[in-house]
């Protein structure tokens, strides 16, 4: 699509043409990223803002533990000072009755644990520390 | 008639049901958690109840709250929709000690069709065809290997309290059958509190086919045709349809009048589903009883739109006292129809589960197409619930047409700030094995993993260019879903880079 042009449908709905074809986009963003639909597909651009969600996944370390999305905390096989190895599970999530195991990135030591089971954890936040 | 029903469920399906009532002329009140205070179907209903915090067990699963909800608003029935109480015997007999009228089967019928021993033996004693199998009393591993070596390998390990396909272990010689009865009875025990197993031959690359079938309280029992299920993944449906193309008229005519016997076998009353393992195809198939869902089914739209009748209606009419409004005679299949779960999962991650704000959403229209959902543009989906957002159903006059159709409207379904499985829906509607009507049900847990990684990965070249078009002109933004996509032209703008797309 060399010569095309872009027209604003409204609703977040954009049209594409060139002299070939014409194909409808959608595109929508909040504060952590933009996302953009066309013909069933869907595609993210993760924004490079300075807002806490962004700012939280730069922060993130090898020495972190993070929840992948919103989730409860079931299970925690891990205290403070307790050796664990690399692909162990060392904390089990519940979301949408799925359980999601978090194996540990690397061997180490437990550092610090920041969740207690029951708890409602957001993704990017930090569930345990290892040294 | 009843007059002013609870509706105690959420989602797709109560609203699915506040239709009906009004349609129907019936009161509607609406329950609802913490979390859900926003959804659509506590704003569509002409009462809504608070019943407790977002964890299930405190809201949609607590009896007590809900009946209290039921009494408090002068409520005459209770629709329970599926999953959550749908099926708990002790709850529909709540129901009824509280004077109520439960839209669905006597607790009685729940309870035979609860235990899976229980049932199979009545199955049995009915005439209905059953998978070769064995409950030994002695669950020794000995009495055990016995009776897998009776039974013949390959076999299944199932819970006999159990489903969703919990704890359920298939052996495929004897060397792993002691691994794998201690591992049943470990999942067993803990997700149903009772370690009885029972073994099962092991049906290879069966088709999942079931029956509905509709009671009322004058004797009347008709099946109303089949669905086929057999696209699932870990036992999670993803796409049904019917007529199933392997049913020969002779092998429906039998699977009918099977799940037919097996209703009246429990007494069974209004709607219920009798599910089944398809082996083969044409007049030689042969079909075994799994087992019945006593409540309505996720997939019920693609009955009423095959057979051209109003299930949730007749549900309402039955559980009033009216006689079923149709009669076996008189129900004919006519065309066919497609069901897609639209769930919030991101295939290109395992199917992880999503949460987030629906920040763009928009539901594809036209002829032979429903799309019956729970959430609407700025719904936020939560942690808490079944991750089933909507349900795509198409109708048109042959197969093909009709996965035209289905691939014609995922295209044109719009949801934006959370993946969804719509690209995975799109491929297996396109792909040589569903085009062929050959998939059985272990396709997708095979090949699901493939299908997923061959969704294309690279934003379309017309996306960039109105990604780049409002990056140039940034008053173009306003038309964003919902202008609120930053401020335009601050270092932080989300338009400055194209790097980190994911297709």
């Amino acid at each position: 699509m060399d010569k095309h042009s872009v027209h604003a449908l409204g609703d977040g709905w954009f049209l594409v043409e060139d002299d070939e074809r014409r194909v409808r986009v959608a595109v929508a963003s909040n504060a952590d990223g933009t996302w953009v639909f066309m013909d069933g597909q869907v595609a993210r651009l993760d924004s490079g803002t300075q807002g806490p969600a962004a700012s939280r996944r730069r922060s993130r370390g090898p020495q972190d533990v993070m929840s992948p999305m919103p989730a409860t905390v079931v299970a925690i096989n891990a205290i403070p000072g307790q050796a664990v190895t690399e692909g162990e599970t060392i904390i089990v999530l519940e979301a949408m009755k799925m359980e999601l195991p978090i194996k540990a990135p690397r061997s180490g030591v437990v550092k610090a644990v920041h969740c207690a089971k029951g708890d409602l954890v957001q993704p990017g936040v930090n569930l345990l520390e290892l040294d | 008639m009843i007059r002013r029903l609870l509706i105690a469920n959420r989602g797709e399906i109560a609203r699915r049901i506040l239709r009906a009532c009004r349609e129907l002329g019936i009161e509607t009140v609406a329950v609802y958690s913490d979390a859900d205070a926003a959804a659509p179907h506590v704003s569509e209903a002409d009462r809504a109840i608070r019943i407790g915090p977002p964890p299930a067990r405190e809201s949609y699963l607590n009896i007590d709250a809900i009946l209290g909800a039921a009494t408090a608003s002068q409520c005459d029935a209770v629709h329970p929709g599926y999953g959550f109480l749908s099926e708990r015997a002790a709850f529909a007999r709540a129901v009824e000690t509280a004077g109520l009228t439960f839209v669905g089967p006597p607790a009685s019928a729940l309870e035979a069709m609860g235990s899976k021993v229980g049932a199979r033996k009545l199955m049995t004693n009915a005439g209905v065809p059953v998978v070769p199998g064995e409950t030994p009393a002695d669950q020794s591993d000995g009495s055990m290997t016995a009776a897998a070596q009776k039974v013949g390998f390959p076999l299944l390990i199932k819970p006999a309290a159990g489903g969703g396909g919990i704890g359920m272990k298939a052996v495929h010689d004897e060397s792993g059958l002691a691994g794998a009865l201690a591992a049943a009875r470990r999942e067993a025990k803990a997700s149903f509190g009772n370690d009885t197993l029972y073994i099962e031959r092991l049906i290879e690359k069966p088709r999942h086919v079931e029956i509905q079938v509709f009671a009322d309280n004058y004797g009347n029992t008709v099946h109303v045709f089949e669905r086929e299920c057999s696209a699932q993944r870990r036992h999670q449906k993803v796409i049904e349809e019917s007529p199933c193309a392997a049913l020969s008229a002779s092998v429906r005519g039998r699977m009918g009048a099977a799940a037919v016997a097996a209703a009246q076998a429990v007494g069974y009353r209004n709607a219920g589903t009798c599910e089944f393992l398809l082996e083969g195809d044409g007049d030689s198939a042969r079909f075994y009883f799994l087992e019945m869902n006593t409540r309505l089914q996720v997939e019920h739209p693609v009955t009423e739109a095959v057979v051209g009748i109003d299930l949730v209606h007749a549900q309402l009419r039955v559980a009033s006292g009216e006689k079923l409004p149709f009669s076996q005679d008189s129900l004919t299949q006519r065309g066919h129809a497609i069901e897609c779960r639209i769930y919030a999962e991101d295939p290109a991650q395992g199917f992880l589960p999503q949460a987030g704000p629906l920040l763009l959403y928009r539901e594809p229209q036209g002829p032979g197409i429903r799309v019956d959902s729970g959430v609407k543009k700025g719904s936020e989906v939560s942690v808490h619930y079944d991750p089933m957002l909507a349900k795509l159903i198409v109708h048109a006059s042959t197969r093909e047409e009709a996965r035209r159709r289905a691939i014609t409207a995922l295209r044109d379904f719009a949801i934006l700030g959370i993946r969804t499985n719509i690209p995975f829906l799109l491929e297996i509607l396109d792909h040589q094995k569903f085009v062929d009507a050959s998939i059985d049900t272990e396709f997708l847990d095979r090949e699901g993993a493939a299908i997923a990684s061959s969704i294309p990965q690279e934003m379309p070249n017309a996306a960039a260019l109105v990604i780049e078009a409002i990056r140039k002109n940034p008053a173009l933004r306003q038309n964003d879903a919902l202008g609120t996509g930053g401020t335009p032209g601050t270092p932080a703008d989300p338009f400055e880079s194209l790097g980190s797309w994911r297709g």
